[in-house]
C-alpha cells in the first residue's frame, strides 16, 4: 500500500508551521481513538500531560509502533516512548514514515508480533537509534522503570530487569548507558533502605559519639569529661598532668560509646535495614543492579530481519538455516561426540561477508536481493546436503560439516573461493570474503563449547588482515 | 703616640707586673658587682616574689571567657601547620578560639596551604574551636601577615603566633585571666625549644631558653619590666592594638610593639605581665650558621630599634622612670654597650697578658659565671620549671653555658656592626625588598 503522503493527527494545538494536507486537529483523546488510526501522530501539549497520552496510546494496538512526536518540552516519559520531538520540515516527517513504513511493511506480511519479546524488538527495529529507556520514578520501590515496557506488556506480568539481563544473555539486546547503581533488599528488592550505624557487640541502634583521651604514661583511655579538672587535664588514673597534644596524650581511634551495652569502639557498624518489609541487613549482602539503558544489537536487528522479512527467509532458506540457539547445541553436541570418539572428525567453516550489509543498502531493496540470490546460489553448491549452516549475523556466515577431515576441508574451501569471485564487479568490489576454519578434535581448546568456539573464531575473522 | 693611648699603655703594663694579678681583680670584681649583680638579684627577687605568691595565692573562679582570636603566621613550615592548629583546638579553654592562619606567599607555599585546607576541625570534637584561614598569594612579609589577620579577628583577644610553634593545652586558659584587668594591653608567654636534642646548638638553645628568657622574664614581669613580648607568642587586648596600628614594617615588629606599647606606659597605669604556665614549643634552629644568622638579626635589630628607630620615644615622659632607667640599663648598656666592653677586653687581653695570667683570668671568670649559672639553674629547677623532670636533664650542659654566652656576646658585636655599617636591618627575612623599600627609613 505504497501511500504517498502520510495521515498526521495533531493532538492538542495546532501547529501553524506544518501544513500537511491530510492533517487533522483533536482536541480529546476520545475522538481521537474514535477516528480511523493514523500514521503519524503529533502531541501539541506540556510534557507532563503529553507523558500521559503517551502511556495510554503505546498499550493501544493501532498505536503501539505509530511514530508518535512531542511539540513542545519533552520530560523522561515523553523519552521513553515518543519518538523525538517534531521535525521542523514537513518533508521530514514524510521522509521519516517512509523509513518507517518500509520496515513496518515487512512485519505487518509477515507474521504478527505476538509474544511481548517479539513486541518491544520490533518496536525498537522500527525506529533508528530507539532503545528501551530508563526513567527514575520515586513511586517504583526499585527507584527505577523502563515505561516502553510496561507499556508495551500488556496484561503479562514483566519482570522488566529480569528480562532485559534475560535478552543480553541471548545477545538480542546489548547495554547502553549506564545511569546508576542502586542497592535493593535482597528479601522484597525494594531500593527504599534506611542506613543506620549500630554498636558492634549488641547491634543497638543506641550509641553516640564520645571525646575520649589516651594517657601516654600510664596508657589510660576515658572520656575527655573525666580527665579535666579546673582547666586543666589530668590523668584520672595516674594523676599525671597532660600538656600537649602528641607528647603527653592523645585521642583514642575508639570514638563511640554504645549506650546499652558500654562498648567502646572505633567505627560502628553499618546495617542496611528495608523500610518496605522490616529486614536488616549489612550492605554487602544487598543486591547491587545496574540501572541501564538497552538497545538493539546486531544480532536482535538481524533476527528482526529474519523474522519479519520474509524475502529474506527465502533467499537463504534454500540453505536450512539454523538459528542461533540451534546451532550452538548442534555444535556443543558434535563436539562432545568428537571428544569421546576422535575419529570421525567434523570441520567448522566461519565465512565473513564484510561491508555485505552497507553494500545491500547502498545497491537498495531490488538488486541487492539478486545480487544475496546469487551468493545463496554460490553457496548452495559447495554446501552438502548432510551439512548445517547458520547465520550469526548479517556477515558471518557458518558451516558445519560432519564427517569431514582436512582434506575434505580442503577440497570445500576450494570451492568456497569462487564466490569471492562474485564480488569482482565495481558495484560490490566494497566487499570482501574472510574464511576461517577448524577441524575437530584437534584445533578446539579444553573446555570450550560451541558458543566459545564460534565466538573465538568471530574474533579472528573480526581483526584486518 | 696620643697621651691617652700612653696612659693605657702604662696601667696595661702595670697588670702584667708582679702583683698584677691581685690588681686586676680588684678592677674587674666591682665592674660585676656593679651591672651583673644588681640585675641579677632584681630578676632573683622577682622569682622569689612569684613564686611566693603563686605559692599562697587562693585560685580565683572567673567567669570571663572572651573570644579570642588566634593569628598564626604560615610561611613555609608545611605540615607542621597541622601541629600548631591542632595544639589549639585542643586548648582547655572554655571559650571561643578562632584560628586564623594566614599563608604568606601561598602561591609559592603550596605544601604550608594545603597542609592548612587539609585540616578539618570536627564540630562535635571541638565545638568552639573555628578555622578560617586567608591565603595571601602575593608574599607581604611577617608584619603584613599579622595586620591581614588583624583585620578579620573577631576576638577580644588577638594572638600572634607562629606557624612552626605548638602549645601546651593551658596556654589559652592561663594568658586570657590576665586580661580580666583592663590595664593590661598584652601578655607575653614562654617560649620552649622543642628540637632539644635535634643538635649541640639546639641544646644549648634550650637551657639558654629556660634561664636567660623564661626566667629573666619572670623576675622583669613582677616589677613590670618585661622587655619584649615574643613574636613567635604574644597576646594583645584587641581593641588596643588596633588603636595604636597594628604592627609596624621593618623587622623586629615585636620589640618594635612592645616599645610603642610601653611608650603609654607613663600616661595610663598599664602593665605586661608576662604568663610562665602558657608556653609554647618552638623549632630553635638546628645548625650553627643557622643559629648565628638569627642572632645577627636579632641583635642588630635591637641597635636598629633602640637608636635608629625608637631613639626619641625613650624618655621618661613617654615610658616613665623606671621603664626608661630600665631600658637604658638592659636595653642600652646590656645589649648595646657591654658585648663591645666584653669583646675589646678580650682581645686586648690575649695580646697584652702574659699567658699564665691570662688563664688564670679566664679560670676566676669562667668560675664566676659558672657559679651564677649553677645557682640560676638551680633556682629555676625547684621554683620555676613546668616540667623539672625533663629539665633536669640539661643540667649537663650548664658547665658549657659560660662559654656559649660569650660566644653569644662576641657575635652581638659582629651583629651590631653589621648594622650600623650595613644597615642590616634592610635585608631582613622577615619581610620581602617591595615591602621594605617602601617603609619609612631610619
Amino acid at each position: 500500500m505504497p501511500t504517498l503522503n502520510p495521515r498526521v493527527a495533531i493532538f492538542g494545538n495546532r501547529v501553524p508551521s506544518l501544513n500537511l494536507p491530510e492533517l487533522e486537529h483533536f482536541t480529546d483523546l476520545g475522538s481521537l481513538l474514535a477516528a480511523d488510526a493514523f500514521d503519524v501522530v503529533l502531541l501539541d501539549m506540556p510534557a507532563a500531560y503529553a507523558g500521559k497520552v503517551l502511556r495510554k496510546l503505546r498499550s493501544l494496538p493501532p498505536y503501539r509502533y505509530t511514530l508518535i512526536y512531542c511539540c513542545r518540552d519533552q520530560d523522561g516519559w515523553c523519552e521513553a516512548l515518543g519518538d523525538g520531538a517534531c521535525p521542523v520540515e514537513t518533508g521530514e516527517i514524510k521522509r521519516l514514515w517512509g523509513v518507517w513504513q518500509e520496515r513496518f511493511g515487512l512485519f505487518s506480511h509477515g507474521s504478527a508480533p505476538e509474544r511481548f519479546e517479539s513486541r518491544v524488538l520490533s518496536w525498537l527495529w522500527l525506529r533508528d537509534g530507539a532503545q528501551v529507556v530508563a526513567l527514575r520514578d520515586p513511586e517504583v520501590p526499585q527507584h527505577y522503570r523502563y515505561p516502553l515496557l510496561d507499556a508495551l506488556a500488556d496484561s503479562e506480568q514483566v519482570n522488566a530487569f529480569v528480562w532485559l539481563s534475560l535478552m543480553v544473555q541471548q545477545d538480542w539486546l546489548e547495554e547502553g548507558v549506564l545511569i546508576d547503581r542502586v542497592r535493593l533488599c535482597s528479601d522484597c528488592g525494594s531500593g527504599r533502605l534506611n542506613y543506620i550505624d549500630v554498636c558492634t557487640e549488641c547491634q543497638s541502634m543506641d550509641i553516640a559519639r564520645q571525646p575520649s583521651l589516651h594517657c601516654f604514661t600510664c596508657g589510660h583511655v576515658g572520656a575527655q569529661e573525666s580527665f579535666l579538672k579546673d582547666g586543666v587535664l589530668l590523668c584520672p588514673n595516674c594523676l599525671n598532668r597532660l600538656r600537649h597534644i602528641g607528647s603527653d596524650y592523645d585521642r583514642p581511634m575508639e570514638n563511640y560509646r554504645c549506650r546499652s551495652c558500654q562498648a567502646f569502639f572505633v567505627d560502628a557498624e553499618v546495617q542496611a535495614r528495608c523500610l518496605d518489609c522490616g529486614l536488616s541487613h549489612t550492605p554487602d549482602k544487598l543486591r547491587i543492579r545496574e540501572v541501564r539503558d538497552f538497545r538493539l544489537s546486531e544480532a536482535g536487528r538481524f533476527r528482526c530481519r529474519q523474522e519479519f522479512s520474509e524475502k529474506s527467509a527465502q533467499h537463504f532458506g534454500k540453505l536450512n538455516l539454523l538459528g542461533g540457539k540451534d546451532f550452538y547445541d548442534l555444535l556443543t553436541w558434535q563436539m562432545q561426540i568428537v571428544r569421546r570418539h576422535p575419529v570421525p572428525e567434523f570441520s567448522l567453516i566461519g565465512l565473513r561477508f564484510v561491508n555485505l550489509a552497507g553494500t545491500l543498502s547502498h545497491l537498495g531493496e531490488q538488486r541487492g536481493h539478486a545480487f544475496i540470490d546469487s551468493v545463496a546460489d554460490r553457496l548452495k553448491e559447495s554446501v552438502r546436503e548432510t551439512d548445517r549452516c547458520s547465520r550469526s549475523t548479517e556477515e558471518f556466515f557458518w558451516i558445519m560439516l560432519p564427517h569431514t577431515d582436512e582434506k575434505g576441508l580442503d577440497i570445500v574451501k576450494q570451492r568456497l573461493g569462487r564466490i569471492a569471485e562474485l564480488f569482482s564487479a565495481p558495484e560490490v568490489s566494497d566487499i570482501t570474503l574472510r574464511v576461517i576454519s577448524i577441524t575437530a578434535p584437534q584445533d578446539l581448546l579444553d573446555q570450550e563449547d560451541g558458543e566459545l568456539l564460534l565466538a573465538r573464531m568471530a574474533g579472528e575473522l573480526g581483526d584486518t588482515p | 703616640m696620643s697621651p691617652f693611648l700612653e696612659q693605657l699603655l702604662d696601667a696595661l703594663s702595670a697588670l702584667a707586673g708582679p702583683d698584677g694579678m691581685s690588681r686586676l681583680f680588684y678592677m674587674l670584681f666591682p665592674a660585676f658587682l656593679m651591672f651583673e649583680l644588681p640585675m641579677m638579684i632584681m630578676v632573683m627577687l622577682g622569682v622569689l616574689r612569684w613564686f611566693t605568691r603563686r605559692r599562697t595565692s587562693v585560685p580565683k573562679i572567673s567567669v570571663y571567657r572572651p573570644k579570642v582570636s588566634c593569628i598564626i603566621t604560615c610561611y613555609s613550615e608545611g605540615m607542621d601547620v597541622q601541629t600548631t592548629l591542632l595544639s589549639l583546638c585542643e586548648q582547655t579553654y572554655d571559650g571561643h578560639i578562632e584560628m586564623i592562619p594566614v599563608v604568606d606567599g601561598a602561591t609559592v607555599n603550596q605544601a604550608t596551604l594545603s597542609a592548612v585546607r587539609s585540616f578539618n576541625v570536627d564540630p562535635q570534637l571541638y565545638p568552639k574551636r573555628h578555622l578560617r584561614p586567608i591565603a595571601k598569594w602575593q608574599r607581604g612579609g611577617r608584619v603584613s601577615s599579622l595586620n591581614a589577620g588583624l583585620s578579620l579577628a573577631g576576638g577580644e583577644i588577638v594572638m600572634a603566633l607562629d606557624g612552626d610553634t605548638s602549645f601546651d593545652n593551658n596556654m589559652v586558659a592561663s594568658i586570657v585571666r590576665h586580661f580580666e584587668d583592663p590595664a593590661v594591653p598584652a601578655v607575653a608567654g614562654s617560649l620552649r625549644v622543642r628540637n632539644v636534642w635535634g643538635s649541640w646548638v639546639t641544646a644549648m638553645q634550650a637551657l639558654e631558653y629556660l634561664l636567660s628568657i623564661h626566667m629573666s622574664k619572670i623576675g622583669l614581669a613582677e616589677w613590670n619590666l618585661v622587655n619584649n613580648v615574643s613574636g613567635a607568642f604574644g597576646a594583645f587586648r584587641r581593641s588596643f592594638l588596633v588603636k595604636i596600628g597594628g604592627w609596624n614594617t621593618h623587622t623586629a615588629e615585636d620589640l618594635d610593639l612592645t616599645l610603642r606599647i610601653k611608650s603609654y606606659f607613663k600616661r595610663h597605669d598599664l602593665r605586661i605581665p608576662f604568663e610562665p604556665e602558657a608556653v609554647g614549643h618552638t623549632d630553635a634552629p638546628a645548625t650553627l650558621s643557622q643559629f648565628l644568622m638569627q642572632r645577627l638579626r636579632w641583635d642588630g635589630d635591637l641597635f636598629f630599634l633602640y637608636i635608629r628607630k625608637h631613639n626619641r620615644n625613650i624618655s621618661p615622659h613617654l615610658l616613665g622612670w623606671r621603664t626608661f632607667l630600665m631600658i637604658l640599663l638592659t636595653g642600652f648598656f646590656f645589649q648595646l654597650v657591654l658585648p663591645f666592653v666584653i669583646f675589646i677586653y678580650t682581645l686586648l687581653a690575649l695580646f697584652i697578658l702574659p699567658g699564665k695570667t691570662l688563664l688564670f683570668l679566664f679560670a676566676l671568670i669562667y668560675v664566676l659565671y659558672l657559679t651564677i649559672t649553677l645557682l640560676m639553674f638551680i633556682a629555676m629547677l625547684v621554683m620555676v620549671s613546668d616540667r623539672p623532670r625533663q629539665d633536669m636533664v640539661l643540667g649537663l650542659l650548664v658547665p658549657f653555658f659560660p662559654l656559649f654566652m660569650l660566644l653569644l656576646r662576641c657575635w652581638s658585636v659582629v651583629a651590631m656592626l653589621n648594622e650600623i655599617f650595613r644597615r642590616g636591618h634592610e635585608e631582613s627575612s622577615m619581610a620581602p625588598w617591595w615591602v621594605l623599600k617602601r617603609a619609612t627609613r631610619f
